[in-house]
């Protein structure tokens, strides 16, 4: 299946079809993406933060992820089911959006970074945590995450 | 001229005079600049979207500790001041931007029912916090290691995360017309 077919695909999909048709479903979904997506960068910056040294310092960093991991699994997971719908509802308006495209790429980036290396760093007992990659992680993060959300933005502006 | 009538044009020159003003704030150049420039309005946005994501998602952190639902073995005043430092900026971030954007639109946003909605939860929310401020942060000493604060604490938290979760859906759907 070529990517064009399965933009396609996407874009004949019932639900697809039953959020163009209402008026009230794609707002109603994309507050929801909204929402999480404030869930999701909050807990990316609390932990972003704690790697950076500043605030709950009591608390080791892997207590600081530990305890956002459910809040932040749900978040991401609302995100991309919410995020799925609004998609293929306008999935052809996408296909040639550089916006969409770019969030794409940096969400694919920011979901391996965020289940690999930070979880790794962030798991790790705070004596053995290097200051240069506590420092560098917290920063990717941001950056990847926050990136995310401006080109998710764009899309709507493209 | 019957008290009625007289009340009634009094409502009816202060309503026009609101219209008014909105429509001299967006005719003003900078207004004008911003609604038409290809760049300006989708940067302002995307930064004032941006920056309610990180006031209320920081904030939300502290809300689920007040309530009591997270980081219950740290002290509410620990994690209210790593939190709020950033809610501070994402709120401030946000403000500013917001204020540009209703100066370019003034007059949709004067329409706009959800408009209304957002600034009645956002002050709202301001009150929920002052009242939490007056009433309960004097005490706090008293509770901040509780894991599962007193009720009016926990209510607080749930009440601002109600509200802010409002003023995020509302503030969404005004760039919708129904």
């Amino acid at each position: 299946m070529s990517l064009r077919s399965f933009f396609q695909w996407c874009d004949s999909l019932t639900i697809a079809n039953a959020i163009r048709d209402s008026r009230f479903l794609f707002p109603i979904i994309e507050s929801i993406h909204i929402l999480a997506l404030a869930v999701l960068l909050g807990t990316v910056i609390v932990v972003s933060m704690r790697l950076l040294g500043k605030g709950m310092k009591q608390r080791p960093v892997a207590e600081v992820y530990g305890e956002l991991s459910r809040l932040r699994n749900w978040a991401l997971a609302t995100m991309l089911v919410t995020g799925f719908l609004l998609f293929s509802s306008e999935a052809m308006k996408c296909y040639d959006n550089p916006p969409f495209l770019t969030k794409m790429v940096l969400l694919a980036i920011a979901i391996t970074f965020q289940y690999t290396v930070v979880r790794a760093i962030s798991g790790k007992p705070d004596a053995l945590l290097g200051r240069f990659q506590a420092t560098a992680v917290a920063w990717g993060s941001l950056v990847l995450w926050f990136g995310v959300g401006t080109a998710g933005r764009a899309i709507g502006f493209y | 001229m019957p008290f009625q009538v007289a009340i009634f044009v009094k409502a009816q020159y202060l309503r026009m005079s609101i219209v008014e003003m909105c429509q001299w704030l967006q005719d003003t150049s900078i207004g004008t600049s911003i609604r038409e420039s290809t760049w300006v309005f989708p940067i302002l946005e995307g930064t004032h979207l941006l920056g309610i994501a990180a006031s209320v998602g920081t904030l939300l952190v502290m809300d689920l500790r007040l309530a009591g639902f997270l980081f219950k073995r740290e002290p509410v005043s620990q994690v209210t001041k790593a939190v709020m430092p950033l809610s501070m900026v994402g709120f401030a971030v946000m403000f500013i931007t917001g204020i540009f954007l209703f100066w370019s639109q003034a007059i949709k946003a004067y329409g706009s029912i959800y408009f209304k909605i957002k600034l009645v939860l956002l002050v709202l929310a301001g009150i929920n916090a002052l009242v939490f401020e007056l009433t309960m942060r004097g005490k706090s000493a008293a509770w901040d290691r509780d894991p599962v604060p007193p009720f009016r604490a926990r209510m607080a938290g749930i009440t601002g995360l109600i509200l802010w979760a409002g003023v995020i859906c509302a503030g969404r759907t005004m760039a919708y017309n129904f």
